[in-house]
């Protein structure tokens, strides 16, 4: 999808390009995940899987290489059987099935879907968890009702502090059930949808079929999937993912130093970001003008600025910003480029957004690996050409 | 000095028999006690310290998993995913799409 208008003979070309790098990634293992092209396999039960950094350069991220973060056993739900419960402070308890859902006012937000812990296994000491790289994150367009049309059919009271999504999924022995607590005022944003839809089409299964918490700006634990109970009240709930799974320290501490548990508090928005995506690391391009590529996004914000070095850092050069500046979406972002010798040169990328956040050098050691965001980096080999 | 070198060969087939023996039974343990939540990926992947390793079992063990021998299982993924070793290249997924 081209953003900027029609596309031109170099967007064609670097389709086409993007095209082949996705073909050269070749199934390497005998587990193939039905509706997914080959993906980075960190977990096969349940499926937790990244997207290879080839397949980005399209504002939209197909549903067929979007990545996939499970906690617990993947649930079926048929949709005959759905309902949504809505209840707790409430002026009524409503079970709403997917044609009730779909009848309300459908609304759709293109957002960024990043795990918590996406680059985790970036971060010196490592620590415990997926070892995702740079592909847990994706730009979709989600449609459904907003969440405080549905919180407003149950008669909800709107001043209560917490709305608390529970799915269908559940835990084996004794893990804990994935609950989560949103807070009223982003619950009631308009942003904040209960999808039935993902790019166009019903959710697949590993997507949260047939009902999702979208909760733009906010990272992935936010977006609960399989929702069938939503729950209004006053305390946040209690259980291991809101406490003290997905927290991260009020202050910064040393690398690999543990951090106290009371110190910790919950994720709110995701910070800014940019990935170089059209060259992978250790390319080999001839000596001619080239097109640096990639995006950048920034939570609640939006990005203003991208820039890019091709030495390492000592010279920053603005690069040209190709797609609107839309909240909670990435900006694609291109720069020209003519090396100016032969040789091997690290390119990176660093975004600034509307809060006035840079990306940092290093990224802050924290004891989950969360919301790793330092400068992107690659490196390129330039070779004379005949 | 011909004895000591039997010794010591005798003593390298037998510490190598017995760090195989460990490593199998390391290796069963964790395909036998840590596959009814998760497949085993997620735990070859990571690369950690015998502190953080001996959390993760007691995490685990906290959530229902029942490891007769924690401390082998311990010493066995402390060995063979240690934080001294490099990362493993990531696995790929077969073609599940339609097209």
């Amino acid at each position: 999808m081209t953003v900027s208008g029609l596309p031109n003979r170099r967007h064609i070309i670097a389709a086409m390009l993007a095209a082949t790098a996705a073909k050269s990634i070749q199934a390497q293992d005998a587990v193939t995940i039905a509706g997914k092209r080959p993906m980075i396999l960190h977990n096969d039960r349940p499926e937790d899987l990244e997207t290879p950094v080839q397949y980005f350069g399209e504002w939209l991220t197909s549903t067929e290489v979007f990545f996939v973060r499970q906690h617990l056993p993947r649930p079926v739900v048929k949709e005959a059987e759905f309902q949504l419960t809505v209840s707790g402070r409430t002026a009524r308890t409503i079970q709403l099935s997917v044609s009730d859902l779909r009848k309300l006012p459908q609304h759709k937000v293109p957002a960024v879907l990043e795990c918590t812990g996406n680059g985790r296994a970036f971060y010196q000491p490592r620590v415990p968890g997926v070892q995702w790289g740079r592909g847990a994150v994706g730009n979709a367009e989600w449609s459904g009702p907003r969440l405080a049309d549905v919180l407003k059919l149950a008669g909800a009271d709107m001043n209560a502090a917490y709305v608390t999504a529970n799915g269908a999924d559940a835990g084996v022995a004794k893990t804990p059930d994935f609950i989560r607590s949103l807070p009223m005022r982003k619950a009631i944003d308009p942003s904040t949808l209960l999808a039935l839809d993902m790019n166009g089409a019903p959710l697949p299964d590993l997507h949260g079929f047939p009902l999702r918490l979208i909760v733009p700006g906010w990272d992935g634990t936010s977006w609960v999937k399989w929702v069938n109970s939503l729950s209004v009240a006053n305390e946040q709930d209690t259980g291991f993912f809101m406490n003290p799974a997905y927290r991260y320290p009020k202050h910064p501490g040393a690398p690999g130093l543990p951090v106290d548990r009371a110190d910790l508090e919950v994720i709110e928005g995701m910070p800014v970001k940019s990935y170089i995506t059209g060259h992978s690391d250790g390319d080999k391009i001839p000596m001619r003008s080239a097109t640096l590529r990639g995006m950048a996004w920034a939570g609640e914000e939006h990005v203003t600025k991208v820039e890019v070095s091709t030495d390492g850092g000592s010279i920053w050069r603005e690069a040209q910003l190709s797609s609107q500046a839309l909240p909670f979406t990435w900006r694609l972002w291109s720069l020209d480029w003519k090396p100016p010798q032969p040789g091997y040169f690290t390119i990176l990328s660093r975004a600034t957004d509307s809060a006035g956040r840079v990306q940092p050098i290093v990224a802050p050691w924290n004891p989950s690996g969360y919301l790793f965001n330092a400068i992107d980096r690659i490196g390129i080999f330039v070779t004379e050409t005949a | 000095m011909k004895r000591m070198m039997m010794a010591a060969v005798f003593c390298a087939a037998v510490c190598q028999g017995a760090d195989t023996a460990s490593l199998e039974a390391g290796k069963k343990a964790e395909a036998t006690y840590c596959v009814a939540c998760h497949s085993t990926r997620l735990i070859d992947s990571q690369r950690l310290s015998a502190a953080a390793w001996a959390k993760e079992v007691d995490k685990m063990a906290g959530w229902g998993a029942v490891v007769p021998d924690k401390q082998m299982l311990i010493d066995y993924l402390a060995a063979e995913y240690s934080n001294t070793k490099p990362a493993p290249a990531p696995a790929t997924s077969g073609n599940g799409a339609k097209h």
